[in-house]
């Protein structure tokens, strides 16, 4: 079979960090592979260096058998490699059709031909599968949509290979599947599709050959045939998992801490109860947009055009504004970590105590060692990665940036702790970390809130799962009612 | 201790304090010497006379500076400064004309609490503006730059305005040294600064504002009071305006509406040649008043070195350029260095 691409010793050398080693490997032409490990594994890197976005420090790479350098994305895709990214670039305040002839827009005596670039933008999006209006503005556009228009740049581009770097960590179910059944089509026609992710159902479900990395280094590559979640896990963090297991909370849970009765917010979700009780693990279910993240921020007081009432420890309370929720002994990690939860260019000390600044502070003044006290003994508990706590977090990895902002709200002691989406885009290692530390924080009498569009994780954290659609509150199932297919169809609507 | 030093010596303002010392160097060994009456030689830059002079120069928009960098590190810019020290002078200078003569003491406490009020509402005006009506920091600081300097000069009626002599004598004390040496304004550019400096870096309040100029959206998310920290850094950047213009109407012994025209910009330029990144999240004080004077000691080499004077804006503005773009790099290298040194 023809090889798409080889790597023979590839090295990436960033400033502290040795993010590839000598990595060897080949790629099948027409196949699907994955490149999978743990966050800072290098994963991303070889996926960049491929896509042109970074260069090598050492060793070769062959596209078709034939040697490449790339110094930008343009030379890759001239070799035929395109890269969907995990944070997508375009120009959101662009249409479709604009944003996809970006690179070249079609003129007519000096003026932009939209008649041209219309039919251009269509034809690419159609050669995909996908059906938009190409006329719409791209910042209007669900992220899966993006996606789709990043795919249909990367084909119409006459991309051979494409990268995909953990394209569906921010999608819902049904757009992954979207996203699963375009890459069966691409793979029909012949495209070979780099896979980087560390979702095992999709590398099973998607991917003919998995390689993984491990600090830099290339483990193994093997069919997917071969191998079961399991031993792939274990290869990709050098150690049986043994938290690989479901969390069960044991116990029965405490009093009622949290209460919303009614919560109704224009256009967002109307009319959706819920309780928490201390010490349970709540899960809350629902396709994209039914309304989960926004009842999480509603009760967090970040909705001012929500009514409802909410109780809290029984006391009827206004929470007008995150502080208000603070207060009352709320916290919220959101689900966009780099928009919502960090500071990015602050070290991580700095992100890690800012909602809790006025407890470690008499007058304003800040008391540094019991700062720093706080924040490493929250770093040793979650096991956060970082060279020292001054370090900037944008430099973090996707799983040490969540711990972070997990410190964040364990610092400041909640009575309840909603979690918005608290994996993704986390490795498998950490993710079993998380997953450890809700169940540790329920049986301490926390009451959390999980909001996930991983039904797996839902269904292995939660007590209780309030599943949502179109804004309303769908059902409730208990834990031992609870499986995939009940939740599915709760979710979906169908008896 | 060797902890210590490569803080120091990777801390933002090192690149800063070495490139200040550098001119110093280059002026000194450049400017020559002449022979006093006395006899003995001095060197025509390194002598007390110049350096305090030169110090003075640089600090009533250092002052200013210190104030305005928390704007820009909120990711905000306040072009009305200029136009609130014109504003702070003369209505100290109209009220203490009015009220008539006075004590000392009651002369420099009026005073000074005059500018500084008028300074704090000012800046407190412009907060409330940015917040209650969501438009940008440029445009509302845009418009209370005209809007102040215009009510100055109409209730001045574009006059001068004389500050009681008593005042000039406060600013002008020689506090000991030898005559014709005046170290006032100096010494309040290093207490602001260290004010500012410990403000920023030890309080809550300066947390905040780092945190708000990261990132608005994650700074809601955290519970911050979102309109207090902007409507505060508006407030400080006032309040060090109106300090600056107590220090620099009594220091010339007069205020009138056109005082500090066009300081906003060398003040911007303090801040951003001090390390302050206009995308805010990035700054510090003890950089905006090392810009200040390095601005000032660059104008200086002009004089010191007898260029024609003709050409100081054109050397002001390429000097600004390169000091930025030098500061980039070298924050660049420090943290690359930094990296290194964290992963050992």
């Amino acid at each position: 079979m023809e090889t798409a691409v080889t790597l023979e010793h590839v090295s990436k050398r960033f400033p502290g960090v040795q993010a590839l080693s000598g990595v060897s490997l080949e790629i099948a032409a027409g196949s699907c592979h994955a490149l999978c490990g743990e966050n800072g594994a290098g994963k991303s890197t070889l996926g960049k260096i491929l896509a042109g976005l970074q260069a090598p420090d050492g060793g070769q790479v062959f596209v078709f058998g034939r040697e490449v350098q790339f110094s930008s994305p343009h030379d890759a895709l001239a070799a035929g490699i395109a890269m969907v990214h995990q944070e997508l670039a375009f120009c959101e305040n662009m249409s479709v059709a604009e944003n996809l002839c970006l690179g070249s827009i079609p003129t007519r005596g000096g003026f932009v031909d939209r008649e041209e670039m219309r039919n251009r933008a269509s034809a690419q999006l159609a050669e995909t599968g996908t059906m938009l209006d190409v006329d719409g503005r791209l910042g209007e556009l669900s992220i899966g949509n993006r996606q789709m228009v990043q795919i249909a740049a990367a084909v119409g581009g006459g991309a051979r290979i494409i990268v995909f770097d953990e394209p569906t960590s921010s999608l819902s179910q049904a757009e992954a599947d979207r996203l699963y059944a375009l890459i069966g089509r691409l793979k029909t026609r012949g495209v070979t599709c780099i896979f980087v992710s560390h979702r095992m159902p999709e590398i099973f479900a998607l991917c003919d050959t998995v390689s993984v990395l491990r600090d830099g280094g290339h483990v193994a590559t093997r069919p997917t045939s071969e191998l079961t979640e399991a031993q792939l896990v274990e290869l990709m963090i050098g150690r049986p998992l043994a938290e690989y297991l479901p969390v069960a909370s044991d116990g029965p849970p405490g009093n009622e801490v949290l209460r919303a009765e009614a919560l109704t917010s224009p256009g967002l979700f109307t009319d959706v109860s819920l309780s928490l009780r201390a010490g349970e693990v709540v899960g809350l279910a629902g396709l994209m947009g039914a309304g989960r993240s926004e009842v999480a921020a509603a009760i967090f007081g970040l909705d001012p055009e929500s009514v409802g009432r909410i109780f809290v420890k029984g006391k009827a309370e206004r929470i007008a504004d995150p502080q208000d929720a603070i207060r009352l002994g709320i916290g919220f990690a959101p689900e966009d970590r780099k928009r919502q939860g960090l500071v990015l260019s602050q070290s991580a000390l700095h992100n890690a105590s800012l909602p809790t600044l006025n407890r470690l502070s008499r007058f304003s003044w800040i008391n540094m060692a019991k700062e720093r006290a706080q924040t490493s003994t929250l770093f040793n508990r979650l096991r956060v990665r970082t060279p020292s706590l001054d370090a900037v977090v944008a430099g973090l990895s996707g799983g040490n940036q969540q711990k972070v902002v997990l410190a964040k709200w364990l610092a400041a002691k909640p009575e309840v702790l909603i979690l918005d989406e608290p994996t993704r885009g986390v490795d498998v290692g950490a993710k079993a970390e998380i997953h450890a530390l809700i169940g540790e924080l329920a049986a301490q009498g926390t009451a959390v809130l999980v909001i996930s569009s991983e039904l797996p994780e839902v269904l292995r954290l939660a007590d209780r799962i309030i599943v949502l659609r179109e804004g309303r509150v769908a059902g409730e199932l208990a834990r031992a009612a609870a499986t995939q297919s009940a939740l599915l169809r709760l979710m979906a609507g169908v008896a | 201790m060797q902890a210590t030093l490569r803080k120091i010596l990777g801390s933002q303002e090192t690149g800063l304090v070495a490139v200040v010392l550098l001119v110093t160097i280059a002026l000194t060994v450049l400017a020559g010497s002449h022979v006093d009456r006395g006899g003995v030689s001095i060197n025509n830059f390194w002598n007390a006379n110049t350096l305090i002079q030169t110090a003075t120069d640089a600090s009533f928009f250092a002052i200013m500076a210190v104030g305005a960098t928390m704007v820009i590190i909120s990711g905000g810019i306040d072009l009305s400064v200029g136009s609130i020290y014109a504003l702070s002078g003369v209505t100290m200078a109209l009220v203490l004309r009015a009220i008539g003569p006075m004590g000392t003491f009651a002369t420099s406490a009026s005073g000074l609490l005059i500018c500084a009020g008028v300074g704090l509402l000012c800046g407190v005006l412009n907060g409330a503006l940015v917040v209650v009506l969501r438009v940008h920091p440029f445009i509302i600081t845009l418009g209370s730059m005209w809007v102040l300097r215009g009510i100055a000069f109409v209730t001045t009626r574009a006059e001068s305005i004389i500050v009681p002599p008593t005042l000039t004598q406060v600013t002008k004390a020689s506090l000991g040294m030898a005559g014709g040496l005046y170290p006032v304004p100096m010494l309040s550019m290093i207490v602001v600064t260290v004010i500012g400096a410990i403000y920023l870096t030890r309080t809550v309040m300066g947390r905040h504002i780092f945190a708000f100029g990261g990132n608005v959206e994650a700074s809601r998310f955290a519970g911050l009071s979102l309109s207090r920290i902007q409507i505060g850094v508006f407030a400080i950047s006032g309040l060090t305006a109106g300090l600056a213009a107590f220090l620099g109407a009594t220091f010339y012994g007069s205020a009138s509406s056109g005082d500090a025209q066009g300081y906003e910009l060398y003040v911007i330029a303090s801040a951003v040649v001090g390390g302050a990144s206009l995308i805010g999240g990035k700054g510090s004080a003890v950089g905006a008043m090392l810009g200040a004077l390095l601005i000032v000691l660059i104008r200086q080499s002009i004089r010191t070195l007898h260029f024609d004077q003709n050409y100081e804006w054109i050397v002001i503005g390429c000097a600004i350029i390169v000091a930025v773009v030098v500061d980039q790099w070298s924050t660049r290298l420090a943290s690359r260095r930094f990296n290194r040194a964290a992963a050992r």
